[in-house]
């Protein structure tokens, strides 16, 4: 017995030892480890994006708050940084809204044959991250599929099997489509047989969802209608990507990917100025741009012409025009968040 | 009178044996050359307008224009529409289709050559009938499919000017302004157009601003305008390639089942 116990006891030692040569070794370590670190946080290259944030930026105000002094500082500091990393003249533009002007955008399905040029024009245009490691995408085009729909089925069955939700018809006709999109599709050649293209970016709401949830009001609705995200004031809680409904919103998972080579130098605070590692972005209808006048990367880059934007308080606007004569709907316009961004058939 | 008629197309087909390009081959693709709609007859060369700024952008995949540095990048005047629209009083301009369209100088030397009015007779009626020349030159022309066998080349080209089109009462229009011509059956496109609402601008959005126009054949083809069976204004294109797949998403079989295969119980 008491041999057993002389035993245990032994073992208790040792094991107390392993732990105590275990608890030295890791000590070790990390001491090595956050040494490393000092010396790379007191390298003089620092690593793009976060890590060379100045200390102003992290303290300064929510874009809103602040007065005209600051936004002019905040804008400087942003310019000598970007210019810095990106090895170019980076502009950052603070364009406010223009009076009187209310931006709507309409999209032709008809028309859409969903070769996302629009997609990679964005990219191009918004600095977005790219690359293999993490790739944001403004702009989702959905394929649907075509219904198929025979006399035959419409006697003789009830919904065709196979196939989801149907979308319009009624009882006694049910034409419609699939309500199931297909976001990753690969097609030789677009526009494909049977199926039609529906792209989605963010509605710029009249009631924004994403704008009730945020915590900190990082984003808002500005006096043109678009909704905008001030990314220094953003915690990262991607409360507004849970109360999106149209799946807008991306965030940055990772630090973003641009290369200097693609950077377009053209940017706006509100807009498309590089972003960091865990902040929200999504589609501002290219707000650099729209607010000087000129259209966005994706009505401009649109092959078929299937995009437009205009000014929804004026009567002679293109958009206006076909809100008038066309078929238009909005989607999922049972969520009362009233998207300025209207589909439209012929 | 007979000597003449025997040397112009003589003149014309020398023209046409000095002429650079091969008379039906591809415009020079080296370099970095995109197209903007048109898979070829909308070509565009890549250069720089400023220091560090090109006047397009390509996409690397598909050679389509991602972004135009300059959108009024050379281009010229519209010129005078006959109805009032948009156009009329902002500053409007298109992109000419002369230089894409008569860049091997086919259609300069054809008018020279035989079809001056002359040499080769106006024809009686527009019965169809197989053409006996150009098959080689024309591939388009061969596969006529526009207006349902009821029109012919000379209802839109001019019978001795190769280089211009016609309108309804046989006036030239130019190939820079194809909607005028194209308005004459297709009316409610026109008026559309017209408006803003079918068709493609760039530019500036603002009423007022200037604005590129594009024109009915920056888009579509007129000889084979329905695309066989496909019935649709628009050719095929490639398209970009789709986004990469999140973290953990193996493959997309999930987009490609309905109902039941991902448990949606949809019905």
């Amino acid at each position: 017995m008491s041999s057993q116990i002389n035993k245990q006891n032994n073992h208790n030692s040792r094991a107390k030892d392993v732990s105590r040569r275990d608890f030295l070794r890791k000590a070790g370590t990390y001491s090595a480890a956050s040494l490393t670190g000092a010396a790379m946080l007191l390298s003089p290259r620092p690593a793009r994006a976060t890590k060379n944030v100045t200390w102003a930026e992290h303290f300064q105000k929510n874009y809103r708050l602040m007065t005209d002094e600051e936004k002019e500082e905040a804008i400087e500091r942003l310019v000598k940084r970007y210019s810095e990393e990106f090895g170019k003249k980076v502009n950052v533009n603070d364009t406010p809204a223009i009076d009187g002007v209310l931006f709507g955008y309409a999209l032709n399905i008809q028309k859409c044959i969903g070769c996302r040029r629009c997609v990679k024009a964005c990219v191009a245009e918004n600095n977005q991250s790219r690359g293999d490691k993490q790739q944001i995408e403004w702009i989702r085009v959905m394929r649907l599929e075509k219904g198929k729909f025979s006399e035959e089925d419409r006697d003789n069955s009830g919904y065709p099997q196979d196939f989801g939700i149907q979308v319009g018809g009624n009882a006694y006709k049910p034409a419609g489509v699939v309500l199931e999109g297909q976001h990753y599709y690969e097609a030789d050649k677009v526009p494909e047989k049977d199926a039609f293209y529906l792209p989605m970016q963010c509605m710029q709401c009249e009631k924004p969802p994403c704008v009730k949830v945020c915590p900190v009001r990082t984003t808002y609705r500005d006096p043109d209608g678009i909704v905008v995200i001030d990314y220094n004031w953003c915690i990262g809680c991607r409360m507004c990507i849970g109360a999106c409904p149209y799946w807008a919103r991306r965030f940055n998972w990772g630090e973003p990917d641009l290369p200097a080579a693609d950077m377009n130098p053209d940017t706006h605070y509100l807009g498309n100025r590089p972003r960091m590692k865990g902040v929200v972005e999504k589609c501002t209808f290219c707000i650099q741009r729209t607010r000087k006048g000129r259209w966005t990367g994706c009505v401009e880059v649109c092959p078929v012409g299937a995009r437009k934007l205009g000014n929804l308080l004026d009567p002679d606007s293109d958009v206006r025009k076909i809100l008038a004569t066309k078929k238009v709907f909005r989607l999922r316009a049972d969520l009362n968040t009233y998207p300025k961004f209207f589909y439209f058939m012929n | 009178m007979i000597s003449y008629r025997l040397f112009a197309p003589l003149m014309g087909l020398s023209l046409l044996a000095a002429s650079p390009n091969p008379v039906s081959g591809e415009a020079d693709l080296e370099g970095k050359q995109c197209f903007e709609s048109r898979k070829d007859l909308s070509q565009v060369q890549q250069r720089e307008i400023k220091p560090g700024v090109t006047n397009i952008k390509c996409s690397p995949t598909t050679g389509g224009v991602l972004y135009w540095g300059d959108p009024f990048d050379g281009t010229i005047p519209m010129g005078d529409m006959p109805v009032e629209a948009d156009y009329s009083h902002e500053e409007a301009v298109v992109k000419p289709r002369e230089p894409q369209i008569d860049r091997n100088k086919l259609l300069t030397i054809c008018s020279m050559a035989c079809h001056n009015g002359e040499y080769v007779p106006y024809p009686e009626n527009k019965l169809a009938r197989p053409l006996t020349m150009h098959k080689d030159i024309v591939p388009d022309a061969m596969q006529l499919k526009h207006g349902k066998q009821a029109i012919w080349c000379l209802d839109c080209h001019h019978a001795a000017t190769r280089t211009k089109l016609i309108d309804n009462y046989g006036n030239e229009v130019s190939f820079n302004q194809p909607q005028i011509l194209c308005g004459k059956c297709h009316g409610q496109v026109y008026r559309s157009w017209r408006d803003g609402i079918h068709g493609k601008r760039i530019g500036m959005w603002d009423k007022g601003g200037k604005k590129r126009w594009w024109v009915c054949t920056e888009c579509h083809n007129p000889h084979d305008v329905q695309q066989g069976e496909r019935n649709s204004g628009f050719a095929q294109l490639d398209p970009e390639p789709a986004p990469i797949l999140p973290k953990g998403m193996l493959n997309t079989d999930h987009e490609r089942g309905h109902g039941q295969d991902h448990g949606g119980t949809t019905h």
